[in-house]
């Protein structure tokens, strides 16, 4: 079976964490989407329940029931269902009834970008990052204006329904200045989700997608370098991911890009066609003095 | 990315479904989207919470930074009975800037912490420098007007009027153009700086489309006050036409160029209510009316032309506000679009499976 472009690319393996950087591996092949982290997240973080949809606060077409990451929704679990259709696994979209299917269960959470869109747009400066390389919006700070919300290329943070103040997963900055490690990694019963230095996970997770490719699951790999996910001048994510599917399946970008990297060139186009104006404008007014 | 194999979706609920997964809003049919990117059609980035108060923002900034650099080069070149057009200038972009930080601030999810923008600069925030900008441009457009009030005689011969008619009308005017013209195009490199597909798609132009817009409808605009004005020389209309008609062809130039560059990406600029928006209020009446009305116009004389001027400059206004509306209103469309955040973001090789058709 073929390898992953990723694989083969030059750049597979490769971040620009700093160094001491603190992060997470989330491995779809070992979650079996028992919320645990969900529900961990939101109790060490006092955030409220989601009210679901409808009456039940059931979506009906899944066992998602959280559906997105939010303002109080710092980890999701997603669910795919794929048919196998072949013997060389390779998987699509749901068969008929009695078809064998299988599961997908990810672990969703903010990337703490190693260049991090939300925290490169915050106008206020509340965005930071840590000593600990990760990613944290400062509460006291924030004053709503929302731009890290369409600056983030996950779809990760969001303003509060409430507070109207933006909100994302802060990698349990307040359990990790006491030396411990975030809520939904201890909750994980089957370290699907570990926490660790980047340095370390970064490995783990290389070894983890040869051993996953040896026992035929063609399609593993890491997601989260400079090749897949940390792409387009983020220059990797301090949250990793073993993939079994390609990133899309979960609604990851494969090669998303820095929105800032745009902010130059922009500016300059259009201090080009501020010229331009000026000009024909000189053209057009101009008259006998 | 040709590897991972298998192009799957998280069901065959393609599309149409919001991030609460609350059921279907329309959308083309789903037959192609069984097999398709995505994660049952739910937003696979969030979009900003933005509505009027920006889109009325963006629009009264252009208007204002775009009124100030025209009143700036009609004073540097125009002929001397060309006056009015810088006085009408200056008062037009103060007029238009004083709703601007209002609508800013009453934009923020918490208002009262709007000085907290003035804790920093950050030089790759748009919005960043944007409020900085602004800033100092509103500095210039408050002592230009206050100089062309004094000369005026409108703040009378106290202390502040004597002092006011000392000020530099025309040097000010030079120092602020630079800076009224960043405030004029800057919010298309605020919109396209993010992840929207349809802001970010074509980066480089969406500076300046909103640039010729601001220009088209302040030139309209200060048109429109002219018409209204008894005894201004036709020389002067004259000009003031040849300047509204350039920038409607340049603005017509720089959105085409846009619309077509965005592919399919720009698909929410033709669907429902959007796409009648963009076709009667952006092109319609934005750009293809008023050429008509002008053209018309040259050929007559007298109060016939003054009331076709008077149409089109208001059937511009009308269209610069639309352009703003439709490029924050399609923006959104894009960014719950699965297929057009998946499609753009798509590693090498994988263009097939995640076209965004
Ligand atoms: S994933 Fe989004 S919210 Fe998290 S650090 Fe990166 S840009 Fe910021
Ligand atoms: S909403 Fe808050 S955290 Fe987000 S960019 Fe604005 S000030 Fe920064």
């Amino acid at each position: 079976m073929t390898l992953s472009t990723s694989d083969r690319s030059p750049l597979t393996g490769t971040t620009g964490a700093r160094a001491g950087a603190l992060g997470f591996l989330t491995d779809v092949s070992l979650c079996i989407g028992c919320k645990a982290c969900e529900v961990a997240c939101k109790q060490w973080n006092q955030l409220p329940a989601d009210s679901g949809t409808g009456i039940t606060g059931l979506t009906g077409f899944s066992y998602d029931n959280t559906v997105d990451l939010g303002a109080t929704t710092w980890r999701h679990v997603a669910f795919v269902e794929q048919a196998a259709t072949t013997v060389d696994r390779t998987w699509e979209a749901p068969g008929a009834p009695g078809s064998p299917t299988a599961w997908l269960m990810l672990s969703d959470v903010c990337k703490h970008c190693v260049h991090a869109g939300c925290l490169e747009a915050c106008p206020t400066g509340a965005i930071v990052r840590t000593e600990f390389d990760t990613v944290v919006i400062q509460q006291d700070v924030c004053n709503g204006c929302g731009y890290c919300v369409p600056a983030c290329p996950f779809g990760v943070p969001q303003l509060g329904d409430t507070d109207r103040k933006a909100h994302k997963c802060t990698l349990c900055y307040d359990r990790l200045v006491d030396g411990l490690e975030p809520a939904c990694a201890k909750a994980c019963p089957t370290e699907s989700i570990r926490f660790g230095p980047i340095a370390e996970l970064l490995p783990r997770a290389l070894d983890r997608v040869e051993q996953l490719q040896e026992r035929g699951v063609a399609g593993a790999h890491l997601y989260g370098d400079r090749a897949i996910g940390g792409t387009g001048g983020m220059e990797g994510l301090n949250a990793l991911f073993v993939l079994t599917a390609p990133p899309e399946v979960f609604n990851l970008p494969a090669a998303p890009e820095l929105p800032q990297r745009k902010v130059l060139p922009a500016l300059v186009s259009t201090a080009i066609a501020a010229v331009a104006f000026i000009l024909g404008s000189g053209a057009a007014l101009r008259g006998r003095r | 990315m040709s590897g991972p194999e298998s192009g799957t979706t998280g069901g065959d609920w393609g599309e149409g479904r919001d991030r609460r997964g609350r059921g279907g809003s329309g959308g083309a049919a789903s037959d192609d989207a069984v097999i398709g990117p995505g994660y049952y059609g739910i937003p696979a980035i969030h979009k900003p919470h933005w509505k009027w108060l920006i889109i009325f923002y963006f629009y009264f900034g252009g208007i204002a930074g775009a009124a100030y650099a025209v009143a700036t080069i009609a004073d540097a070149v125009g002929a001397s009975e060309d006056r009015r057009i810088g006085r009408i200038g200056r008062y037009l972009s103060f007029a238009a800037l004083l709703p601007s930080p209002i609508l800013l601030v009453l934009d923020l999810g918490r208002p009262e912490r709007f000085f907290l923008m003035f804790r920093v600069l950050k030089l790759r925030s748009p919005m960043s420098l944007g409020t900085w900008g602004l800033t100092a441009f509103g500095g210039f457009s408050a002592l230009s007007v206050a100089a062309q009030a004094a000369v005026d005689g409108r703040l009378g011969d106290g202390f502040v009027g004597r002092r006011a008619q000392q000020l530099p009308i025309q040097a000010l005017g030079v120092a602020g153009t630079p800076l009224a013209l960043f405030v004029a195009g800057y919010t298309g490199v605020l919109l396209a700086a993010t992840a929207v597909p349809l802001w970010t798609k074509r980066a480089l132009l969406l500076g300046p489309l909103f640039l010729a817009s601001a220009f088209s409808s302040a030139v309209s605009a200060i048109e429109l006050i002219v018409a209204l004005m008894p005894s201004t020389p036709a020389a002067t209309r004259h000009r003031l036409t040849r300047l509204g008609v350039s920038t409607l062809f340049a603005e017509a130039a720089i959105f085409i160029a846009w619309r077509n560059g965005l592919g399919p990406t720009g698909r929410p600029l033709g669907e429902g209510a959007t796409g009648r928006v963009v076709r009667l209020g952006v092109v319609g009446g934005g750009i293809a009316l008023p050429l008509v009305l002008q053209a018309v116009a040259s050929v007559t004389t007298g109060g016939f032309a003054r009331i076709l001027s008077v149409v089109s400059s208001v059937s511009v206004l009308a269209g610069g506000l639309a352009l703003r509306y439709v490029v924050v209103v399609a923006g959104n469309t894009s960014a719950d679009d699965p297929r057009a955040t998946l499609g753009m973001t798509a590693a090498d090789g994988a263009p097939e499976r995640l076209s965004t058709h």
